[in-house]
Order: structure tokens, then C-alpha cells, then sequence
């Protein structure tokens, strides 16, 4: 128990440590870790397309052009085009952004208040612990799928409350791995001497405890991204996604799309890899990302 | 390339014109002659499960497919030629000269499928249910009875049904495929037995049913029409997913999808199977528009409204929609081409129907620089989450909007959400608003349109004067007049611009080709008995 | 021990009460209602107010929430879980009808998956950074990134435009006929079980690695032992609890988790159910259901917690 703790502690401060440990560690983890380095990579190469689709995309997403429907990938249209006749490529480039937005923002709110929660409850304890524990445990036995469908179908059809129905069902995920870290930190003899010391309960949770579950909560934030992507993609197939016509790289593949698996194939495909591939990203990256970070926290989340 | 080609192919017209015509000399045994042949079991596949399986209670095409085949009615729509209606369990039917009495004879030697021979209080229990439901049971048309004042059995086999106004849809509703016939002694005992029950007097009896997978019917053999059915039987399998049951008809687990396939998918089964499929388009009684929440501002005054339905190019519509959702033809309130609908040339001087899109769309702007919009508005469109054809429907709409400086953020809601919003909270600006019937008859079509019923008229007005001419045409026995008082429902409608008409419906139902005798009704819940159809030899 | 068991017993309730009354919240919160559903679900009738007011008492829907609740709950403590609102019938029948697809689907899924998992995953922790190592885990990461309805629908398309082979549209029990249950269950199991395996081979791996480090790992490498010993006897039987723990814990979820699949693969087994009812609003089965799934997720749990304790006794005092 005692080794973990301190590893936990050590790994942390190194992660705070000055800028030019940080470019050799980047150099070192693409060594040692190529896949994480690749998953990197994805994940650059889409925030660029994500940030510049507006130079980069040959066409406007949003603007059917029923001249050109169902076009078949050619110098024009690299991708093809949809059955409005919009630019497929121009739609992913924008759809990039959305979803970045819905994977970065479900997985910060979800992780955050869970995070926020799991120390509250590990440091404070008690009845709150066990309250929010309870609380916590109901959330994850709630079917994941089926609390996203009812908030998404309360809230309506919008990106961003998709990413609320999306994020809560993180929460009790993420409480749970912080409090044990939290308590774990909360229990070393350390803190029981800066307890001891007369140091202010909140200058104790910022300065000493916050620090030490920041690592579990990076590592709990690049795991959770990718599977936000895929959430995104799954309530949009049960229509419960983003509106038409957002450039929705779940809403491209849902509806009809695959009934023009035949007729044009590109239109199911292209969305596919799109959200395979930015999910691959997410999920090579985060996954060396944990075993560099902390190899005991692997199990956990 | 082209030009290479051409020749062999002009050589290859001349031998086929030849064979064609060695064939006129050749003694006939083409398909004219084909003989109907007993035996098999027809396949099909259903979007969905109904909620119940009494059709009097259900409003559903999922319910009416599935039993249609068990029971009878007293009068049918033709299956061969839907426009003609035709006896069932009625052989004679007769309306009074003062248009206030339907008397209705029953064929004799009617056998339920639990033996018991059909009588007029058979028909009078069940048509009773339906214009006078009883405490805990529901009736979905009760509103097309309005007209019944009472229903009479004088004797075994004569009806007699007794209005309190003349009723110039009164007969065509005893052809509808929802007022089957049950026998009265389980009704007694308890009015919702034939929610989960069935006894019938239909070609086919009961088999089995397994909630979400398979519906099966089998041959009743004293069938009181001699030599029907053809079947041993048919069988439902209830699959959601639109891809999967067109893969099953593509895979041959499945000869029929009878509510009609999206566009791709049948282009897609006719590309791989050839001859083995046939296609049969259905223009349907039912269309989608979008609704205007008439008491919203600024959805209130009529100039927004008409703008709104000016920009709006309709005929460009129909050629781009229909290949993607079946959504093609031009028309008003009742089905383009059928006997109450106003001819073409008529319709095109009402808002939104014009030819010349551009002087239209001038007009749109200059309605709302009127109505204190210059620079155009910004509204939401409530729409339900199904991709066909809502969502297809709605960018359409969308864009020619945005062509007048309107911008609008398109809302698919779930189905029920959708319901609540055009039915009860009525909290939408705008709202994609479809209607479908089971046939041709504008009691039921414009029905939508009354005032009084804000369950059915999602739209949010009153108009007194529309009620008014809804009861007059509904007393017009002279189809001259009725039609007359139709037209002027529906140039008000529009004039009003109550809501932005959209496109009718044009089902395409593909069907393995060995499916043989089933004709395309207009609508999909009618022509379900499958008392005709036959399977030929693969 | 007997009171930990205790105590950890006594904690499901309140997690339990807490799920249902959050489903039953919900439900209520989401707009649009059953009656109006059943009346005007189609567009083949005509309706009216009265009539919906009237469909809705008789289905008890006017009563105060409270008294739906608490009549609700009383039936769950005599596991009676009442009548659809959606088509009148027994839950427990309805129920019955779908269960047995789910749980053959959800075991042949977990047997698929453990029979990929652990193998490579010990393979690629025994070899870890090299080639296989990572064809490993881009394959499993890769399980984890595919949408699974977008790939399934894509393989059942493929088959049927290429070889005019689709799947079997009814589900026929194993005991009956294996073969047609077999093809219509294959595609299905290939789709979740490549997902579950991928989270086993992951979770195969990384236990693996953190045992092979361990010291008597290491003495029994400088004892020189062959190296299929070391990995079979010691590593892999020492890393296989919390293996175990993720199959529980991972089947539980998949109950809950069968939704997409069910609807693509057109399987009448209770997660295309509860999506359903769901659209619906036949609150009383999305009730039911929920309740069930979160039941079996907190047993499951239990379960695998008590294992823990029995064999780390520290916790039990916790």
C-alpha cells in the first residue's frame, strides 16, 4: 500500500516539473510508448482540422446542393458527397470539431464533478462519505445507456445537451476512482502531520490532496474521452444526437445512412472511420498515457 | 465508345422485334393465362408491434396488418381496384332517398372460426363498440359515426343503421378495413376481450403470436367465399431496423414489406434481384407539412404566415424528395387526381403553388418587410427524430427559408415529445405535421382542420367558417356539390395560410415477384385480407 | 466476516430505493405520455381530449405521483412488477418472452470474449513492447473504437449484397435447433463480444505485466524455471481475480448495454425492449427494467466484493 502512495506522489510532482523535462519527456514517451505517440498524433491532426476547418474544408457544411447529390468521391468532392449533395469531406472536417467539443466537454464535466465529489467525499468522510456514496453507487447501477436517452429526450435535441446527458452517467465513474486515491493520500502520515501542524482544511485539500489525484484524474479524462465520441455516435443512431443539419459525425451515421451502403457506399464509411479512428486516437493515446503515468491505476476506471 | 456500341445494340432491337413478334404465332401460355395455385406460406415483414390487437381500439398499421386477414367487414375496398367499393359479410346495401336510413343484408352461412354462424347482432354488438365505445374501452373513429343516431338488427340478416343527418361518407366508412365484425357472445362477457383475442370470420384463423418476432395466421378452410384463400398461411416478423427488413427481402426470408421500403432500399433490392422482385408505387392518401403555431407571434399574422408558405418551391420539392423519402406529388388537401381534388391549374393560383418561384419568393420578402420583418426571422421547427422522412423533409424546408433571409434551427423530438408539443402543450413555433388516412374521403382528410378538436388540429386556430363548410360538405350527397364546398375548404385553408402544405406521399412496396394478385392499395392499412393473393412455383 | 456480509447487504437497499425512484422521476419528467401514444400513435384514427383523459384514468395516470409510487414500490417487494401500460400484458410475461435471447447472447459474448481475452493478453504482457504487443493492443483498442451498430449493419449488408445471405428474422432456442440459432446469434456475438474481449485483453495485460514484476515472479525466473511455467502457474493464476472482477462486472453492464445491438440485429431480447418502452413512455417496464439491471449490477458487485474480502481480510475491516 505504503509504495503506491508515494508513487502516486512522486509521479505527480514530476508532471508539474518545469518546461524543458517536459519536451524530453515528450521525446521520451514517443519513444518508449510509439503507440501512444500515433494516438498523439491523431488527436493533433484533428484538433488542426478542427481548429482550421473553416480554411480547410473545400465547401460549406451545412448547405444542400441538390445538383450534386450522391456524388461519387472525385478531385471535387475527395469524400463524395451526401444524399443533399453537401461535401462529405467539408462535413467530417467540421464534424471534427463537434466531436472534440462533445468528447472534451462531456469527459471535463463528467470527471470534474466526480472528481470534485470523490474528494469531498474522501476527505470530509462521515455521513457525507457515505451519503455520497450511496448517491454515487444508484448513478452506476442506472443502466449507462438508458440515463443518457431519458436526459438527452428531456433536454431535447442539442449538442450540448448531449453532452450533459453524456457526462453525468461519468460522474460516478470518476468519483469513485478519485476517493480512493483521495483516501489513500488522505490516510499517509504526511497529511496527518500538516493536520497536526493547525493547517486550514481547504489549504490541506488544495495544496496537498488535489495535487495527488491529479494524476488519476488526467489518466480518467484522456480514458474517457474516446468513449464519449462513441456515445455521441450511439444516441445519435437511437436519434437522440445532434439535428439535422449539424455536421454530427454520429448523426452522418445514423438514419438512412447505411441504407446507402450500396448505392453509395462513401456515406456510411467515411463518418465510420472518421469516429473509429478519432476514438482510436483518444483510447492509444490515454492508454500509454496510464501506463506512464502510473502503472498500479491501470486496473481501476 | 457510344458510337462503337450503338450498332449491335440497333441489331440486337431487330432480333428481339422479331422474336417478339415469331412469339404472336406461338400458342399462348403467358401470364394472362396463369392460374392461381394453392398452398404456401407468405412472408412479410412489419416495422412494429401494435399495442393491442383490436383493431377498433387501434389506429396503427401494425395492428391492422397483422389481423386484417382474420376478419371480415361489412363492405371492402375492392382488391383488385381500390376506388370501388365492394360487399364482404354485406352481399346488398341500400341508402334511404332522404339519405337517413343504410340498410345492410348479410350473407348467409358466415362461420366464425370457433363454428358459430355471423348474424346482424353480431354486426350491430360490434358496431355498436365502435360509435357508442363502452366505459373502459376506447374507439379510434368514433368521430367518422358522428352521423349514427342508432344502429337496429329487425331481423337475422338485415342491419339497419339510422342517422340523424344525411352522411356522404357513411358507406364508404363500412368499407373501412377497421370495423371488423366480432362475434357479440365474447364481447358480452367482456368488450376488450379481442384486444388480446381472436375470433374471426376472415380467410385466415389465428396461429400464434410472439410480441416483437413473428405473427402467423393460418388457412381457415370454411372460408365462406369458395376456394379462398389461396395461402396455407402467412406470417409477420416484426423487425424496427428499416436496413434489416430490407435485407430480408434482399436474403429471400421475406416476399413482402407491405407499408413500402425508402427509395435506396428499393433501388437497391431491384439492381440485385432483377425479375424476382416487382415494384409497385402507391400514391398514398397522407402528407407531410409543416404546421404554424397560429396563436404565436408572429405566427399570427397572416402576411408571415404566407410568406412563409410563398418561399417555399414546392415542384422542386417533389423531384429531389421523392427519390430520398417517397414524398413527391404537388396537391392540396385532398389527393391530387382523385375525385374531390382541384385540377392543377386551379391549385397554382392559391399561395405556394405557383410555377414562377422567383416572383413567389419576391413576394415572400416583401409579405414580411410588411409585416415588420425586413430583415427576415428566426424561428425553431419542432420535428420528430425519424430520420425518413422528417429529417429529409426538414432541411428542404429549411433551405428554401433561408432564401428569404429565414432562419430556422430544425428540433427532432422522440415521438411522444413530438405528440405532447402538436397535441397537448402545443409549445412549438413551427411543427413538422403529417396526416395519413386509410382512404380517399375528405370527411377524414380535413377533419385536421376543424377548430374544435385541438387533439387532432395541431395548428392552434379557430375558424368558424371552415367548420361551417366541414359540416355542409359532410350532409352534400351530390358529389357535384360536395365537391364545390370541398375546394372552397381548401382555398380558405390556404388563403389563411394556416400551414405550409408539403408533398403527398408516394409508397414504393417492392415484393419478391412470385407474390402474385396483391395490388397496391392507396393506403397501407387498406387491401390486407389477402384473401386473393397467391405464391407462384419459384 | 458475517458482518461485513451484513452490512454491505443492508447498504444495497437505500442503492436500490434510490434507483427507483430515479427511474421514477424520470419518467414522469420526460415529455409526452402513453396515452397519447397508444390513441394517436399512427394516423389511422381520430381523437379527441376526452378521450385521452379518459384512456389516462383508466390506466391510473391522474393519480398523484405519490400514490403511483408507493403502489409501484409495493409491488416490486411482492415481485410483482405489474401490467405494460402499452399493451395490458404481465411484465413478468413480457419479460419472460425476451429474457432468455439477452442472457444467451450476453454469455455467448462472454465466452467468446474470455476465450480470446486471456490468452492475448498474457501473450502480450509476456511479450510486451514488441510487435505482438502491440498488434494486440491496436486490435483490442481498436474493438473499443469501432461503433458497434455502424460495423454490425455493415457485415449483415455485406453478406447480403455479396452472397444474398441474411441473418434468421425469428429467434429459434438453442435446444431446439442450434444451427438456425446459431446463425441468427453469430453476428451479434461477434459485434459485442470483439468489444468485450477488447476491455478483457487490455485488463489481461495489464494485470499480467503488474504480476510479472512482482518478486517471486522474479525468484522463479532465477530459479530457472521455463517460461511457460512461470506464466501459467504463477502469473497468470496470480492475476486473475481482478480478470474475473472485470467479467462480472462487465456482464452486468452488458445487460444493460444490449440496447444498440438488439435494435440493429433485430433481436426481440429486453435491451430493444426497454428502448421501446422508453418511446413508449410504458413507464411501469422502463420501471421494471431498470430496476432489474441495476439489481443484478449491485448483486454482481457484491459478489465480486465479498471475493475480495475473503481473500484480502484487511478490507473487511475498512
Amino acid at each position: 500500500m505504503a509504495t503506491s502512495i508515494e508513487l502516486t506522489h512522486t509521479t505527480a510532482t514530476a508532471a508539474l516539473a518545469p518546461r524543458l523535462t517536459a519536451v524530453k519527456g515528450v521525446l521520451r514517451f514517443t519513444r518508449k510508448k510509439p503507440l501512444g505517440a500515433a494516438g498523439a498524433f491523431i488527436i493533433l491532426a484533428m484538433l488542426v482540422v478542427a481548429a482550421s476547418a473553416e480554411l480547410l474544408a473545400p465547401y460549406d457544411a451545412y448547405t444542400a446542393d441538390y445538383a450534386a447529390q450522391f456524388a461519387r468521391p472525385s478531385a471535387e468532392h475527395w469524400f463524395g458527397t451526401d444524399e443533399f449533395g453537401r461535401d462529405l469531406m467539408s462535413r467530417i472536417m467540421y464534424g471534427a470539431r463537434i466531436a472534440l467539443f462533445v468528447g472534451f466537454s462531456a469527459s471535463f464535466l463528467g470527471c470534474t464533478l466526480g472528481g470534485l465529489l470523490g474528494v469531498m467525499s474522501a476527505y470530509l468522510g462521515g455521513k457525507v462519505d457515505l451519503l455520497l456514496e450511496r448517491v454515487m453507487d444508484m448513478l452506476l447501477a442506472f443502466p449507462q445507456l438508458i440515463l443518457a436517452l431519458a436526459i438527452a429526450s428531456i433536454l431535447g435535441p442539442a449538442v450540448q445537451n448531449v453532452v450533459i446527458a453524456i457526462a453525468i452517467p461519468i460522474i460516478p465513474r470518476a468519483a469513485r476512482v478519485v476517493r480512493a486515491t483521495a483516501l489513500s493520500v488522505k490516510e499517509n502520515v504526511y497529511i496527518e502531520a500538516v493536520n497536526a501542524l493547525g493547517a486550514a482544511r481547504a489549504r490541506i485539500v488544495l495544496r496537498h490532496i488535489v495535487p495527488n489525484v491529479a494524476a488519476p484524474y488526467i489518466i480518467l479524462l484522456t480514458a474517457q474521452l474516446g468513449g464519449a465520441i462513441l456515445a455521441e455516435a450511439a444516441l445519435s443512431y437511437l436519434g437522440l444526437g445532434a439535428a439535422e443539419p449539424t455536421p454530427s459525425w454520429g448523426l452522418m451515421l445514423s438514419g438512412s445512412a447505411l441504407s446507402y451502403a450500396e448505392k453509395a457506399p462513401w456515406i456510411p464509411v467515411f463518418p465510420g472511420i472518421a469516429i473509429s479512428l478519432g476514438v482510436f486516437g483518444f483510447n492509444l493515446f490515454g492508454d500509454s498515457l496510464r501506463d506512464a503515468l502510473d502503472p498500479k491505476l491501470r486496473n481501476k476506471g | 465508345m457510344m458510337a462503337r456500341s450503338r450498332r449491335p445494340v440497333r441489331v440486337l432491337f431487330v432480333l428481339l422485334a422479331l422474336l417478339a413478334w415469331g412469339a404472336l404465332w406461338m400458342p399462348a401460355d403467358a401470364p394472362a393465362a396463369e392460374t392461381p395455385r394453392r398452398g404456401g406460406v407468405l412472408l412479410a415483414t412489419i416495422g412494429a408491434d401494435p399495442p393491442s390487437l383490436d383493431p377498433h381500439q387501434e389506429s396503427t398499421f401494425a395492428n391492422i396488418q397483422l389481423v386484417a386477414p382474420l376478419y371480415s367487414t361489412l363492405l371492402q375496398m375492392d382488391p383488385l381496384d381500390s376506388s370501388k367499393i365492394i360487399g364482404d359479410a354485406a352481399s346488398e346495401w341500400k341508402t334511404s332517398p332522404d339519405g337517413l336510413t343504410v340498410t345492410v343484408k348479410i350473407r348467409p352461412g358466415i362461420k366464425y372460426h370457433d363454428g358459430s354462424t355471423m348474424t346482424s347482432a353480431d354486426v350491430k354488438a360490434s358496431y355498436d363498440k365502435i360509435v357508442f365505445p363502452p366505459e373502459g374501452t376506447r374507439s379510434s373513429r368514433k368521430a367518422h359515426y358522428a352521423a349514427v343516431a342508432g344502429i337496429e338488427a329487425p331481423d337475422p340478416s338485415t342491419v339497419v343503421f339510422k342517422l340523424k343527418h344525411p352522411s356522404a361518407a357513411f358507406v364508404a366508412n363500412l368499407a373501412s378495413p377497421w370495423n371488423v365484425i366480432f362475434p357479440k357472445k365474447y364481447l358480452d362477457k367482456d368488450p376488450n376481450y379481442f384486444k388480446t383475442n381472436v375470433v374471426g370470420s376472415g380467410p385466415f384463423k389465428f396461429k400464434n403470436y410472439v410480441r416483437g418476432s413473428t405473427f402467423e395466421g393460418e388457412r381457415n378452410p370454411d372460408y365462406f367465399v369458395k376456394g379462398r384463400p389461396y395461402l396455407d398461411g402467412y406470417k409477420f416478423y416484426i423487425s424496427p431496423e428499416t436496413s434489416v427488413r430490407a435485407a430480408a427481402l434482399r436474403s429471400g426470408r421475406a416476399h413482402i414489406e407491405f407499408r413500402g421500403l425508402p427509395q435506396s432500399e428499393v433501388d437497391a433490392i431491384r439492381k440485385q434481384l432483377g425479375d424476382k422482385v416487382t415494384v409497385q408505387e402507391a400514391p398514398t392518401p397522407g402528407w407531410w407539412a409543416v404546421g404554424f403555431n397560429n396563436k404565436v407571434k408572429p405566427f399570427d399574422d397572416v402576411r408571415v404566415r404566407k410568406a412563409l408558405t410563398l418561399a417555399i418551391d414546392r415542384h422542386t420539392m417533389g423531384k429531389v424528395l421523392f427519390p430520398l423519402t417517397g414524398l413527391k406529388n404537388v396537391g392540396g388537401l385532398v389527393r391530387p387526381g382523385t375525385q374531390w381534388a382541384m385540377s392543377p391549374a386551379e391549385l397554382e393560383q392559391l399561395p405556394g403553388f405557383g410555377r414562377d418561384i422567383e416572383k413567389s419568393r419576391a413576394e415572400a420578402k416583401k409579405l414580411l418587410a410588411e409585416a415588420g420583418f425586413p430583415n427576415g426571422l428566426k424561428f425553431t421547427l419542432v420535428n420528430r427524430n425519424v430520420k425518413l422522412p422528417y429529417q429529409d423533409f426538414a432541411v428542404f424546408f429549411i433551405q428554401e427559408w433561408k432564401k428569404i433571409g429565414v432562419e430556422v434551427d430544425n428540433r427532432p423530438l422522440e415521438t411522444a415529445s413530438w405528440f405532447d408539443a402538436g397535441r397537448q402543450t402545443k409549445n412549438y413555433d413551427t411543427i413538422v405535421d403529417p396526416h395519413v388516412d386509410f382512404m380517399d374521403e375528405p370527411d377524414l382528410t380535413l377533419a385536421d382542420f376543424l377548430s374544435n378538436n385541438p387533439v387532432q388540429n395541431w395548428m392552434n386556430y379557430s375558424d368558424p367558417q371552415l367548420d361551417d363548410l366541414y359540416a355542409r360538405q359532410a350532409r352534400a350527397l351530390d358529389p357535384a356539390e360536395r365537391k364545390k364546398l370541398v375546394n372552397a375548404f381548401e382555398r380558405r385553408v390556404f388563403e389563411q395560410a394556416y400551414f405550409a402544405h408539403g408533398l403527398w406521399w408516394v409508397r414504393s412496396i417492392v415484393h419478391a415477384s412470385k407474390v402474385k394478385n396483391w395490388v397496391a392499395a392507396p393506403s397501407h392499412y387498406s387491401n390486407q385480407k389477402l384473401q386473393d393473393v397467391w405464391l407462384s412455383e419459384d | 466476516m458475517r458482518t461485513y456480509i451484513l452490512k454491505r447487504l443492508l447498504l444495497i437497499v437505500p442503492t436500490l430505493l434510490g434507483v427507483a425512484a430515479i427511474v421514477f422521476l424520470i419518467m414522469r419528467v420526460i415529455p409526452g405520455d402513453v396515452a397519447l401514444m397508444i390513441l394517436g400513435g399512427d394516423d389511422g384514427g381520430q381523437i379527441n381530449q376526452q378521450q385521452v383523459d379518459a384512456l389516462r384514468s383508466q390506466l391510473g395516470l391522474d393519480q398523484p405521483l405519490i400514490v403511483q409510487f408507493g403502489t409501484w414500490l409495493w409491488g416490486v417487494v411482492r415481485f410483482d412488477f405489474g401490467d405494460s401500460l402499452w399493451t395490458g400484458q404481465p411484465i413478468a410475461h413480457e419479460l419472460a418472452i425476451r429474457l432468455p435471447l439477452s442472457l444467451q447472447l450476453a454469455l455467448m459474448a462472454t465466452f467468446v470474449s474470455v476465450l480470446i481475452a486471456i490468452p492475448l493478453g498474457t501473450l502480450a504482457a509476456v511479450r510486451q513492447d514488441t510487435w505482438v504487443d502491440y498488434v494486440v493492443r491496436v486490435v483490442s483498442i481498436g474493438g473499443l473504437a469501432i461503433p458497434s451498430f455502424w460495423i454490425g449493419i455493415l457485415c449483415i449488408l455485406f453478406l447480403v449484397i455479396y452472397f444474398g445471405w441474411g441473418p434468421p428474422l425469428e429467434f429459434t432456442p438453442p435446444w431446439v435447433d442450434p444451427w438456425v440459432n446459431l446463425q441468427m446469434m453469430v453476428w451479434p456475438v461477434v459485434t459485442v463480444g470483439y468489444r468485450y474481449a477488447a476491455v478483457t485483453t487490455r485488463m489481461t495485460r495489464s494485470t499480467v505485466l503488474e504480476v510479472l514484476r512482482e518478486d517471486y515472479i522474479r525468484t522463479a525466473w532465477a530459479k530457472g524455471l521455463r517460461e511457460r511455467v512461470v506464466v501459467m502457474r504463477h502469473a497468470l493464476k496470480n492475476s486473475m481475480l481482478p480478470v474475473i472482477t472485470l467479467i462480472g462486472t462487465e456482464f452486468a453492464f452488458l445487460i444493460g448495454g444490449l440496447v444498440v445491438t438488439e435494435t440493429v440485429f433485430t433481436l426481440n431480447g429486453i435491451g430493444r425492449f426497454v428502448v421501446e418502452a422508453v418511446a413508449h413512455r410504458d413507464y411501469p417496464v422502463v420501471q421494471a427494467l431498470v430496476f432489474l439491471i441495476a439489481f443484478s449490477f449491485v448483486i454482481v458487485n457484491l459478489l465480486v466484493d465479498l471475493t475480495y474480502a475473503w481473500f484480502d481480510p484487511r478490507i473487511r475491516y475498512r
